[in-house]
């Protein structure tokens, strides 16, 4: 169906849905014909409607690689996330997008690619990440820096501990927060981890997402580590109603996150005011 | 009035000078001859911008709610209606008395500068109380009117210009010179129910939920208003006439039994509409019902719709 | 140049709406507000402002957009029409200056179509102010009280009749239709009505001066702002209410809301504020603006700010609005006296 008005959503079809942890569930979605409703980029989003709740905005985790559907990994917090984890597969929804300005894949090419992600923050990055490993040549060495509270709040376990190790030229690294039976892999947070393994700076560019507080010390570390604003990417959440930057909710400054992010270089970012 | 005008300065630069208070709210003047809006001053030389005038109608008390946090002592000026504000919010125990200095100023009524507007009086540069009489200084020199012409209606029903609630009294004590205020809501009572609906019905159609008259009212001191929740979301957003009668309807019933009749709601209504009203008919009702009530005058009298006596009338037939 | 007489008005409103919905200035209560005409309906001319500006004929209060069914899994959705066509008439040029900034932002890339749809199915006959309420200062924004150019028909009000211009397509069209009612005005119309513009326009423009509300430069004073003690000085009295969002015809912002009765219902989009404590208020409970120190600053940066970093326009047509009705008197003027004026 094709889309006039930017708030009308198409309907599509929920075919599966995964139990990651308690409260995060990521959800397979495609078109009633099948394949997916639309295209997009890494590091873009959705408004996905299940009317009368209403519409939220979520970060597309499925790489645009992947032709069949289309993945978000969305946990359970408000209205429209509450209805969501209570419903089964084959669930109609309304779905719109694609929205947001996307990770800029250009700067990644033929550079060393850092990821340092948070809880739910994993799941904006998985995009670019089975992109780059769907295409593989293009960029240098990789690195997940992935960290949760405990093993069990870790998204996308199957990615994490079996095929992502197993990628070329790629490196996966795992952190909980506290001591935690059963797990014998490094403890502390993400911040610390990324400090202890002591990332070099040269031909490689940082992406984080995670809780604010992660990332304001991850950008910390990163600059005593030697990153430039420059070389260190983040993808920012905010209230958002329209997802095209009208409805005026998500500005940071004269950018509108929905529309002129949620992407954005902690350059860009130190930019503009501090208020998010 | 000029007295005035100096003994809150006076007042004000003392008590913080003596660190007495931490914060003095006030009003000051702004660039129209008609705004005097509220002022929070913390420094002695910043007493000299603080006014009064016959325009500081600006109920005071529910900044407390905000500025108690934090500090020691807040000092604040009342008039009659100001104060029966703050009893009904250290009634609601949203006010520490400890905390606050009450400066009581006796008040006769202030001017409603949109009816002076209506009759052409514009481009003033000042407006002073002269006894019964008001002086407009203009571009073509001074007039003198009868003040009481131009207060706001909800000035020429107050039953209490005095201030009940005060630490240090300012300035003499007026008589109160009410007029029934029943008047129109005795009128409403006259129209048959497809009237009064349709009047209503009318009056909340121009309703543009702003929410001022829930903001500003003393009686509205939740901490999180059934309005705000988002879930469930009681109120809907939409511009329909169903949902704007409910949230008055509800907000009035919310607020009856504590609503102290200061008019603040009618005053900053942007569309006028007849709040006061409304809500003064509750009033009427709850005296008729439980007895002559009037809420503000003392924070430590019972409330009748939160106090149970086996003398209220029960709506259900005895059997 | 067309003019028509005052008591023929009611005939050319008739015929007006008779082809559309016409709006124009109606007294309820005392309060003069945009209402559809009717017979009889007491239309007043001479108010400056009405309380809600005419924004609310392109962008209503509350529009419903979408149809929804939900019927076990399934979902069915069907886009809502918009309105037919409408005229507002006796806009001031204030509010039709607003109109043309909000356009900016709605018809800029993605294309609001819903917006865009109900913006062209209007027709906008202006009315020049005769006097400047002591509340106004358009010419602080490089606008005329007296003349709007973005109108489709502007109109002059000379006492006995208006002057009738017609702008553009749009306005040809109309003064087309309504040809039999309009007479031509004469060799002395243009003169008069320069002779208008340059009056209003020099008296309200004095008293702006005399007030010291000056918006030159303003836009690069606020640049550095941000962490200013002017926020800390205008937010503390706020009370946190929708008022100068919503009777301000700049302002925008809208909310997106589902409403339903059992399996069916509509979406809407409506107003909402900045200032309320809500707005930006997420899902998990963290607020980027928590207190109203930020609210009241992201008001003014938008409006003085971001829109004409994004828009080279000022979101702000000195219409008074928010000067007159804001219960405690915080409003624009404000925060321009402060850091507007070339210093």
């Amino acid at each position: 169906m094709a889309v006039i008005n930017p708030l009308l959503p198409q309907v599509a079809k929920i075919v599966d849905i995964k139990q990651e942890t308690p409260n995060i569930k990521t959800y397979r979605v495609v078109s009633p014909d099948g394949g997916k409703p639309f295209e997009h980029i890494p590091g873009q989003c959705a408004m996905i409607s299940v009317p009368p709740v209403g519409e939220a905005l979520f970060s597309i985790t499925s790489s645009p690689t992947q032709q069949e559907y289309m993945e978000f990994s969305i946990v359970k917090t408000g209205s429209v996330t509450d209805f969501l984890h209570e419903i089964e597969p084959e669930f109609e929804i309304g779905i719109r997008g694609p929205y947001g300005n996307g990770f800029p894949i250009d700067m990644f090419k033929g550079k060393d690619i850092l990821f340092i992600g948070g809880g739910i923050g994993l799941a904006p990055l998985r995009s670019l990440i089975n992109y780059c490993l769907d295409t593989r040549d293009d960029f240098g060495k990789i690195d997940i820096v992935y960290g949760a509270r405990t093993p069990d709040d870790m998204i996308q376990k199957e990615e994490i501990f079996k095929v992502w190790p197993k990628a070329p030229n790629t490196e996966v690294h795992l952190t909980v927060d506290n001591e935690w039976e059963g797990w014998e892999g490094r403890v502390g947070f993400v911040p610390q981890c990324v400090e202890e393994i002591c990332f070099a700076p040269d031909n490689r560019i940082a992406v984080t997402c995670g809780p604010p507080i992660m990332i304001k010390f991850v950008l910390q570390g990163l600059e005593k580590l030697g990153f430039t604003p420059e070389q260190i990417i983040t993808t920012l959440e905010l209230r958002m109603k329209c997802g095209v930057g009208k409805c005026g909710r998500c500005n940071i400054g004269d950018k509108y996150v929905c529309k002129d992010g949620p992407v954005f270089t902690y350059a860009e970012l130190l930019n503009l005011p501090p208020e998010y | 009035m000029k007295q005035l005008n100096d003994t809150i300065k006076q007042v004000a630069a003392q008590s913080l000078s003596r660190g007495d208070v931490d914060l003095v709210i006030g009003w000051q003047k702004g660039d129209l001859w008609w705004q005097s809006y509220p002022a929070f001053v913390e420094n002695e030389q910043d007493t000299a911008s603080l006014t009064w005038d016959p325009f500081c109608v600006a109920n005071l008390s529910r900044y407390l709610l905000e500025e108690q946090e934090g500090k020691n002592k807040v000092a604040i000026f009342v008039k009659g209606c100001d104060a029966l504000g703050l009893n009904q919010l250290l009634q609601d125990k949203r006010v520490d008395r400890e905390k606050v200095y009450l400066y009581g100023i006796p008040c006769d009524g202030l001017v409603d500068h949109r009816k002076l507007e209506a009759e052409g009086f514009k481009w003033l540069s000042e407006v002073r109380k002269e006894g019964k009489e008001l002086v407009l200084v203009g571009r073509n020199g001074e007039q003198k009117v009868n003040a009481r012409d131009y207060m706001y209606d909800k000035c020429l029903t107050c039953r209490y210009p005095n201030p009940v609630a005060y630490d240090q009294m300012l300035g003499e004590a007026v008589e109160a010179q009410p007029e029934e205020r029943f008047a129109s809501v005795k009128e409403l009572e006259e129209m048959s129910a497809d009237e009064r609906f349709t009047y209503w019905a009318n009056q909340f159609s121009r309703c543009i939920r702003c929410f001022a008259c829930r903001n500003v009212c003393p009686a509205c001191s939740c901490r999180e208003c059934i309005f705000d929740i988002p879930e469930p979301r009681w109120l809907g957003k939409a511009k329909e006439l169903s949902e704007d009668q409910f949230y008055h309807i509800i907000r009035a019933y919310h607020v009856a039994g504590r609503c102290v009749d200061c008019g603040e709601c009618t005053r900053v209504c942007p569309v006028d509409l007849p709040l006061q009203e409304l809500n003064r008919k509750f009033i009427k009702d709850i005296n008729e019902l439980y007895g002559e009530y009037d809420a503000g005058v003392d924070p430590e009298t019972e409330a009748p719709l939160v106090t149970y006596n086996t003398n209220d009338p029960a709506a259900f037939p005895e059997s | 140049m067309k003019k028509i007489s005052k008591d023929k008005l009611p005939q050319l409103w008739d015929r007006l709406a008779q082809q559309a919905t016409l709006y124009l200035p109606v007294e309820e209560d005392g309060v003069v507000n945009f209402a559809p005409w009717k017979e009889g309906a007491a239309v007043n001319l001479d108010v400056i402002n009405t309380v809600v500006p005419p924004k609310q004929m392109v962008l209503p209060q509350s529009e419903n957009y979408l149809h929804f069914r939900v019927d076990g899994g399934k979902l069915d959705l069907e886009p809502v029409d918009v309105d037919g066509p409408y005229v507002i008439f006796g806009a001031r040029p204030c509010d039709v200056a607003a109109i043309a900034i909000i356009d900016k932002l709605f018809l800029d890339e993605p294309c609001d179509t819903l917006y865009k749809e109900r913006r062209e199915k209007g027709t906008i006959i202006s009315l020049g102010c005769n006097e400047p309420e002591e509340t106004c200062f358009c010419t602080a924004f490089e606008l005329e009280p007296a003349f709007s150019p973005d109108a489709d028909v502007s109109a002059w009000d000379m006492g006995e009749y208006l002057l009738w211009k017609a702008q553009g397509e749009k306005g040809e069209a109309l003064t087309k239709k309504m040809e039999d009612l309009l007479e031509d005005a004469g060799a002395d119309a243009e003169k008069a009505v320069e002779s208008l513009r340059n009056n209003v326009a020099s008296k309200e423009a004095a008293a702006t001066k005399e007030y010291g509300w000056n918006a030159q430069g303003v836009k690069d004073a606020l640049e550095d702002k941000f962490d200013s003690e002017i926020w800390d000085k205008l937010y503390r009295r706020c009370l946190g209410c929708g008022v100068c969002t919503y009777i301000c015809p700049t302002c925008h912002c809208f909310d997106v809301q589902d409403f339903s009765r059992g399996q069916e219902g509509l979406r809407f989009r409506c107003w909402d504020s900045c200032m309320f404590g809500d707005f930006t208020l997420m899902a998990h409970g963290e607020n980027p603006r928590p207190t109203q120190k930020e609210r009241v600053r992201q008001r003014f940066m938008h409006k003085l700010l971001y829109y004409p970093s994004n828009f080279d326009v000022y979101a702000c047509v000195g219409c008074g609005r928010c000067v007159r009705k804001c219960p405690v008197s915080i409003d624009i003027t404000q925060v321009i006296k402060e850091v507007g004026g070339v210093k």
